[in-house]
């Protein structure tokens, strides 16, 4: 396998003077094809972060992008909507520089996507982007299709894969919508593509703070020795969101927060904190050593799992609907917009150290944190030790991102009465540069062929694995939704998880 | 960039080291949100030595460096005169951050070190250094390599940071640079300013010109580089100008270096080869 670093050293002995000139992240000449570009990803996400990349000359040089789409419109129409998408969520200042230089190379073919025709004409259009633009067949495709149009799409592409160039895949998520689904989209995935040319996003992976946890936990020697079951009491994963389910009804309602958020975002981020160290940042080491994780989770029993679903209540002090009278859902749903479960890792490192997660819509505010909390001192030395509580490890992942740890210090005066303080280490305050969006990186990271922040075939399954179970327990009984109120934190029910645990 | 919140103030014409810790204390606890203090976070201590002539240029590039850098920046600026006294300014500059109402400040010491205190200013310098980060040192002008001064500050600092755009004998004050890098990691600003030039003649390899046209560091910088890495000898012609890359501002090109931490050894064959030593 050709390395990031051996890939430079061979650019090197080709070009003396690449050393040293960070000229490495620069991928090679090739065609973005986005499956699905009239969506709002395109808008709000792929598009913003193709101007970052053109804004920061990351782009290759011999570039193009190709739209793909039902929706009828022109090349002009679509680079105009584009125009106005970055405008709107870029996180850089618009200059017509870096837009030109994208819009230049941008072009849109409105088609069916998931069949031969389409597909023909989808070929054609690529290849005489590789000759006006010199993109040489090296092709990423990025499926971000509904889940139906998976299937046929992945089959198409694979039989017009071009044989001068390289092709990789980003596969958006949903990955399936259960393991058996799964399971079949990989063997297709299989079929025509190999494991390192298939890009599985979860965007989560893409986020500097998510990265972060690797460099907090495996760049400081501090927290490695205490950090198992040992020292540490539990950890609770909160990834909670404040806004309801917008204009995603119709997607909602099949998968519900389960699906939508625990099956990805929530158990990548417990396979990250407890995974071991992996014996470099290679994709495959990294893979390998959270797909162990995910192995070792314990299907929980149904009583270690919570969902709930939020009623009509308040977000900062405005009313909202509860989720049965958010548009386009069922008057009756039974859809989940809330998952709390105890989780445990069955291995040496965590055997008997509960980790405690929650996702849900509709909750307080947005926020994502890890919490890691160390179990108390054996002993209380000093008075009034109830105020004391035991150290908690923040990883404050959005918004705020940074880490805080709570420990105990003197009160000032007289006797011994101690008190938790929070020391706060804010990512934005030390470094002072704006946080790349997760797309960004990932987008560039397919370019370069760099698989380490997407999820492999094998995690994915174990993934839906997990959620199958959980899934089966909740088809035997039916839920009292609503059972919690927007802008609470949940049902009752998730706080008594922890609670029982303390 | 963020808002400037608030600036405090501390000075004292005869200071002690304590009496400037303490007022770095006094002046953090001065605005503080529903009683929590303002956010100090530090990733380095810059130090400069500013002899009088580069004053002006120095707080040039000053404005706005604590903001991307949060630091405690130590300004040293030596005094020809006869007093033995130590002045000091310490000042806080603080800045909003998105969605919090803690502001996040950036400490600057600035130390007029009179008389014979110029002599010895790492004894100043060290107690103020914060524990356990880098400590970078700008040093404005032409370094006296061979001067106690400048032996003293080289020897506590992580990394040098020199511009030899500034130095009116290149290439010749090369040969001095050189004895250096075993010593102390160093930075070249005037290095850093021909980055965008050396990509671009990476880019045109193998098609090189066989002549550089730019002002004398930076020129001479880059024939070295192409002599140690390819072995390629070019002739020079002097300008006034970079070709490519020279409207880059004196604190973008020294942020830059300050998130260097390692050695660079492109850099460092390229001054040998400059001074003629393998």
């Amino acid at each position: 396998m050709v390395t990031q670093s051996s890939a430079t050293e061979a650019h090197t002995a080709e070009n003396p003077l690449a050393e040293g000139l960070e000229l490495r992240r620069r991928p090679e000449p090739c065609v973005l094809a986005i499956f699905g570009a009239s969506g709002d990803l395109t808008r709000r996400k792929i598009f913003p972060a193709l101007y970052a990349l053109a804004f920061r000359k990351l782009l290759p040089e011999h570039f193009a992008v190709l739209g793909v789409a039902r929706s009828p419109m022109s090349t002009e129409e679509f680079v105009a909507s584009m125009e106005e998408a970055v405008r709107e969520f870029g996180r850089d200042e618009f200059t017509n520089e870096a837009w030109d230089a994208l819009a230049r190379c941008t072009r849109y073919l409105a088609t069916e996507v998931a069949d031969e025709e389409g597909e023909d004409r989808v070929a054609t259009t690529l290849s005489g982007l590789d000759e006006e633009f010199g993109t040489r067949g090296n092709r990423v495709y990025y499926l971000a299709v509904p889940p139906e149009a998976m299937p046929k799409l992945v089959e198409e592409l694979g039989e017009r894969r071009t044989t001068n160039g390289w092709t990789r895949l980003i596969v958006e998520k949903p990955f399936g919508h259960d393991l058996e689904s799964a399971r079949e989209l990989n063997r297709l995935l299989a079929g025509t593509f190999t494991e390192d040319e298939v890009f599985r996003i979860d965007h989560y992976l893409g986020k500097d703070t998510v990265q972060n946890l690797l460099a907090l936990r495996f760049a400081n020697g501090i927290f490695e020795p205490v950090w198992n079951r040992q020292f540490i009491d539990h950890v609770q994963i909160t990834v909670a969101e404040s806004m309801g389910i917008g204009n995603r009804a119709a997607f909602y309602e099949r998968a519900g927060a389960i699906r939508d958020v625990f099956q990805n975002h929530l158990l990548q981020l417990v396979a990250l904190t407890g995974m071991e160290p992996p014996i470099d940042f290679t994709a495959e080491a990294v893979r390998n050593e959270k797909l162990k994780v995910l192995k070792a989770l314990a299907t929980p029993a149904p009583t270690e799992v919570v969902r709930g679903q939020y009623g009509p209540g308040s977000i900062e002090g405005r009313p909202v609907p509860g989720y049965r009278e958010e548009p386009g859902v069922a008057s009756l749903s039974e859809t989940e917009t809330f998952v709390a479960a105890r989780l445990e890792i069955e291995n040496w490192r965590w055997a008997d150290t509960p980790f405690f997660v929650r996702i849900g819509k509709r909750l307080p505010r947005r926020e994502t944190t890890i919490a890691v909390q160390f179990k108390r001192v054996p002993h209380p030395l000093f008075e009034d030790a109830s105020e004391l509580r035991p150290n908690v490890l923040i990883i404050h992942i959005q918004p705020n991102e940074g880490v805080s740890l709570a420990i105990g210090a003197k009160v000032p005066g007289e006797g011994m009465r101690v008190r938790t303080v929070h020391m706060d280490f804010l990512y934005g305050g030390a470094f002072r540069t704006g946080l790349p969006e997760a797309y960004e990186r990932l987008i560039l990271d397919a370019m370069l062929g760099d698989a380490t922040l997407f999820t492999r075939a094998d995690e994915i399954e174990e993934q839906w694995a997990l959620v199958d179970a959980i899934v089966a327990a909740w088809r035997r009984d039916k839920p009292a939704f609503p059972n919690y109120a927007a802008g609470t934190w949940g049902p009752q029910a998730a706080q008594e998880l922890v609670e029982w645990h303390r | 960039m963020a808002p400037v919140a608030h600036v405090e103030e501390w000075i004292d014409e005869c200071a002690t080291i304590a009496e400037i810790e303490a007022a770095l204390v006094d002046l953090r606890y001065r605005h503080s949100h529903g009683g929590e203090p303002d956010l100090r976070t530090s990733v380095l201590t810059h130090l400069a030595w500013v002899p009088p002539e580069w004053q002006e240029a120095a707080a040039e590039t000053l404005a706005g460096l604590g903001e991307r850098h949060p630091s405690r920046t130590l300004l040293l600026f030596p005094q020809a005169d006869e007093q033995d006294e130590l002045a000091a300014r310490v000042s806080l500059e603080c800045y909003e951050l998105p969605g919090i109402e803690r502001h996040l400040c950036s400490e600057v010491i600035e130390l007029r070190l009179h008389g014979a205190r110029a002599e010895a200013p790492a004894s100043i310098a060290v107690p103020l250094l914060l524990p356990d980060l880098p400590v970078f040192l700008r040093w404005r002008g032409r370094p006296d390599f061979g001067s106690p001064v400048f032996g003293q500050l080289a020897d506590i600092v992580d990394r040098l940071v020199v511009d030899s755009a500034e130095w009116p004998d290149v290439p010749a004050a090369y040969r001095e640079l050189v004895e250096l890098f075993d010593r102390v990691a160093v930075s070249d600003i005037a290095w850093r300013r021909t980055l965008p030039w050396r990509r671009g003649l990476a880019h045109a390899w193998p098609e090189l010109p066989d002549r550089l046209t730019g002002p004398p560091a930076e020129t001479a910088l880059v024939a070295g580089w192409l002599d140690s890495r390819a072995g390629i000898e070019v002739e020079l012609e002097r300008a006034d100008t970079l070709p490519v890359g020279g409207d880059r501002k004196p604190s973008d090109l020294l942020s830059d270096e300050l998130d260097v931490f390692v050695r660079d050894p492109v850099y460092e064959s390229s001054v040998r080869k400059l001074a003629g030593r393998p």
